[in-house]
């Protein structure tokens, strides 16, 4: 199930983007799924859920957005900086 | 602090991305493309079913091509070295990469295990994938090419039943014809299947037994060397 696998390049492209906002938590992920990219939403969701766990996307939700054609996009993070 | 009334809650930043979830392996895989060219190796990833017929049409393949093309090839095996064993044995310079429990190959994978051949001395180089119709087709591995095989054994439905993976094929292989006098397999409808989903439908048919088509599949080959 190659969802996992790209749930880890996720995951760790997130960390890239977290990391330019020191103590930012992430609190949102949105992506672009198309339904010709070779991927399933809901199996991508379950593997989501399993590596969000201890990552920097522990406290983030991951929302999907479906859409037409081959595109597999990462659109946004949102993240949460605390006062300073 | 929060920017617009100094209220000390977190403030929320949004980043705008708009980058490929597999960003970091298509990079790899521009990188390992840019090698191939230059070095003049023509980089074939070769998809399809597990028992589609991948290594036996490279054992072929060899055999055609050897006294004329340096032929190498890295295998996606998730537990064994048989393929490799088989495509060392027909005299391919090939390494193994043993995935575990992993159903594709990446442009690391591959990458890595370049370390172990010698792909710039190679004329040809094979990246004979996982046996999957699924999970291997949204990994650019670097290749000039995705061919996929797919075996007369296998049913006509297949390419409607898997798209993706005949959608990326510039190349679709139809494998063991020599095995149709035996089966109920409508060729017409096999052929028609992948024409409905492939974008620019190229179809050989060959027996790597029998060595019927095999001509047309070398042609093919030569014909995309840089």
């Amino acid at each position: 199930m190659h969802e996992y696998s790209i749930v880890a390049s996720l995951v760790e492209r997130v960390g890239q983007i977290a990391a330019d906002h020191p103590r930012a938590v992430v609190r949102r992920i949105h992506v672009r799924i198309g339904d010709r990219a070779g991927v399933e939403r809901v199996l991508l969701q379950t593997a989501y859920d399993t590596f969000r766990a201890r990552s920097v996307c522990e406290h983030a939700d991951l929302a999907i957005e479906a859409v037409a054609g081959d595109e597999l996009i990462l659109q946004r993070v949102e993240m949460e900086v605390p006062d300073v | 602090m929060c920017e617009d009334c100094g209220c000390g809650d977190p403030e929320l930043v949004s980043v705008d991305v708009h980058e490929h979830l597999l960003a970091g392996n298509n990079r790899l895989a521009e990188h390992l493309r840019e090698h191939f060219v230059q070095a003049g190796v023509l980089a074939i990833n070769l998809m399809g079913s597990p028992g589609a017929g991948k290594t036996a049409v490279l054992e072929r393949t060899a055999s055609a091509f050897a006294e004329k093309y340096r032929l190498g090839a890295v295998s996606g095996d998730l537990a064994t070295d048989r393929d490799g064993e088989r495509l060392r044995r027909a005299g391919i310079l090939a390494k193994t990469i043993t995935t575990g429990s992993a159903c594709h190959l990446d442009a690391k994978l591959v990458h890595d295990a370049l370390h172990e051949v010698p792909w710039r001395e190679l004329d040809l180089f094979f990246i004979e994938n996982v046996g999957n119709l699924v999970c291997p087709a949204i990994y650019d591995l670097g290749q000039a090419a995705n061919v996929v095989a797919l075996s007369v054994t296998e049913g006509e439905d297949k390419p409607l039943k898997y798209p993706v993976i005949f959608e990326r094929a510039d190349l679709v292989l139809l494998t063991k014809i020599d095995l149709l006098p035996h089966l109920d397999v409508d060729m017409n409808a096999l052929r028609d299947a992948v024409r409905r989903v492939m974008k620019a439908p190229a179809i050989i048919a060959v027996s790597a037994k029998t060595g019927e088509g095999m001509g047309e599949w070398l042609a093919w080959l030569e014909a995309r060397r840089p």
